[in-house]
């Protein structure tokens, strides 16, 4: 099932492409990993698929009812407002105007109580989210994201400020997630040799060479531009989900 | 003073009622409003538009005076409230940023315009500055009972619209990006409480003057934020702190015969001290 339709898509602000154009189709069951260095235009490409900047050129379709789930870095979040964590995951319920309905929140006490099962917060609900570890706080903005059960679940740098082995344990549940809910993936993330054993599909930007490279895991590590930079990081076991092995698109500009 | 005093108010209640539950709600109302602007790290926005208020007082004066506006197009309030208004939409803009330029510098140039304009436009109507003063300022001593059914008429609507649009209001507020991949209408709800916020500034201003306002919004935020762990808890709290500030404050002043507003200003104050107090208790015990 496709989730996410990117055609020719083209990023940047004020009008002007700083990548060549990217096309990929994101299905159920997938991880796409979007890598590159700082600047790279990750981000970029990012918020342009979540519709929060506007895109350059190309088309972006999701099939109708299809929900994002998304979990920003943590540190955009501001932990002066106060908040328990379960009160910020009921806050990821509402989607377009269900705001005005009083009682979807009633509604919707299953799906919180299954986003928190899923991600392991449970136990964190009535505790202020600005005191836990960082760890934890993953967890809990997972929950919020899966709170509207969505069916493309998005992550912004979901490990940045985690050591090796929360990482580890991050994207365990990240693939928890996706075999238990039949979810697919786009993650941005910066350590290749976990995305290697754990991503499907990549799409390796790169701003200053004009090079965007889109498709399964192992044919995009197998180009020559990617190696160079990165080395050899992804000839080991993969784990994880198959890839669906396809053409590469490989554009420079 | 003795305690006859206070039983001299109570038995006076008639006399003293409509400015006491006037500032006993406005400060309820801005004390709800007055979370989001705390939390939005917004504070200056309650100055600036106490100050844009008065631009539009002053300016529906002048259109009365020069250019023989009347009725509505030179109604104080009015002015005051549009005045408000067109300041909280160029606020908004995109966001944080407007044509390139963040909101605090904006509340800033709001601000200075609205100062600024009101004294220059000041000059060329003399023969108003009392009555401008004074409905710029207003004076909680003695709300009109036009105006009090005003306030009311104001909290109640903004009230039933703030409990509706709560869970939207608090999305757009607090996490905007992730209310905008979810589908919520993010501008909207920006403009909405805004403006919520601007006709509450203008037209409180407008009856009890600008010193309370600023403290009603500001204060009893800060002392809720401090004690509880909910932003609808902060809400709640907030405007019992209002509300008791505007009460309390009124009795202070008729005790010890102090300024209305400056009273009202020092026991939201000293709430804030309190909480902050009590706050840190609750994080030991709650710790512990």
């Amino acid at each position: 099932m496709t989730l996410l339709s990117v055609e020719n898509l083209e990023v940047g602000y004020a009008g002007r492409a700083m990548l060549p154009r990217v096309s990929l189709s994101v299905e159920a069951g997938q991880m796409w990993a979007l890598v590159g260095r700082n600047g790279s235009g990750k981000t970029t490409l990012l918020r342009t698929l979540l519709g929060l900047i506007p895109r350059v050129g190309g088309r972006i379709a999701r099939p109708t009812g299809t929900r994002i789930g998304y979990v920003p870095q943590r540190l955009d979040m501001d932990l002066s407002v106060p908040m328990r964590a379960l009160d910020l995951v009921r806050g990821g319920q509402d989607t377009g105007w269900s705001f005005l309905d009083p009682r979807a929140p009633l509604r919707g006490r299953a799906a919180v109580r299954r986003a928190l099962s899923d991600t392991g917060a449970e136990p964190l609900s009535s505790r202020p989210f600005a005191t836990l570890s960082e760890g934890q706080k993953q967890r809990v903005l997972m929950a919020r994201a899966l709170a509207p059960d969505p069916g493309l679940l998005v992550l912004d740098e979901p490990t940045s400020a985690m050591d090796a082995a929360a990482e580890e344990t991050t994207f365990d549940l990240v693939e928890a997630l996706i075999r238990g809910r039949n979810l697919g993936v786009i993650v941005v993330a910066h350590h290749l040799a976990i995305l290697a054993r754990r991503a499907t599909h990549l799409v390796y930007l790169d701003a200053d060479c004009g090079l965007v490279l889109a498709g399964p895991t192992a044919e995009v590590a197998r180009n020559h531009t990617f190696v160079e930079h990165y080395g050899d990081l992804f000839s080991g076991p993969r784990g994880g989900h198959h890839a669906h092995v396809g053409p590469t698109a490989e554009v420079h500009r | 003073m003795s305690e006859t005093s206070l039983a001299s108010f109570f038995e006076n209640w008639e006399l003293f009622q409509t400015s006491t539950l006037a500032g006993t709600i406005a400060g309820a109302l801005l004390g709800w409003l007055g979370v989001y602007v705390v939390l939005r790290r917004m504070i200056f926005l309650s100055a600036a538009l106490s100050q844009t208020a008065g631009l539009g007082v002053a300016l529906s004066f002048y259109g009365r005076i020069h250019l023989g506006l009347s009725g509505l197009a030179a109604e104080p309030t009015l002015g005051a409230a549009a005045a408000t208004l067109v300041t909280t939409f160029l606020l908004v803009g995109g966001g944080g940023r407007t044509g390139g330029v963040r909101r605090d510098a904006l509340l800033g140039l709001a601000w200075l315009l609205g100062a600024a304009g009101t004294l220059a436009i000041g000059t060329r109507i003399v023969q108003e500055v009392q009555d401008i003063q004074s409905i710029l300022f207003g004076s909680a001593v003695a709300v009109l009972d036009d105006d009090f059914d005003r306030v009311v008429t104001l909290a109640a609507a903004l009230g039933v619209l703030h409990l509706w649009w709560r869970r939207g209001f608090q999305a757009a507020a607090f996490d905007p990006e992730g209310a905008r991949v979810r589908g919520l209408p993010v501008w909207l709800l920006d403009v909405v409480l805004l403006c919520t916020l601007a006709l509450a500034i203008s037209l409180c201003t407008r009856v009890l003057g600008a010193l309370p306002v600023f403290a009603f919004s500001v204060l009893p935020a800060l002392a809720a934020i401090s004690l509880v762990r909910t932003v609808n808890g902060a809400l709640v709290l907030a405007a019992v702190a209002g509300a008791l500030s505007g009460f309390g404050g009124y009795l202070l002043a008729y005790r010890f015969e102090l300024p209305v507003g400056a009273s009202q200003t020092l026991l939201a104050a000293l709430l804030v001290g309190v909480a902050s107090v009590g706050g840190r208790v609750l994080a030991r015990v709650r710790g512990g």
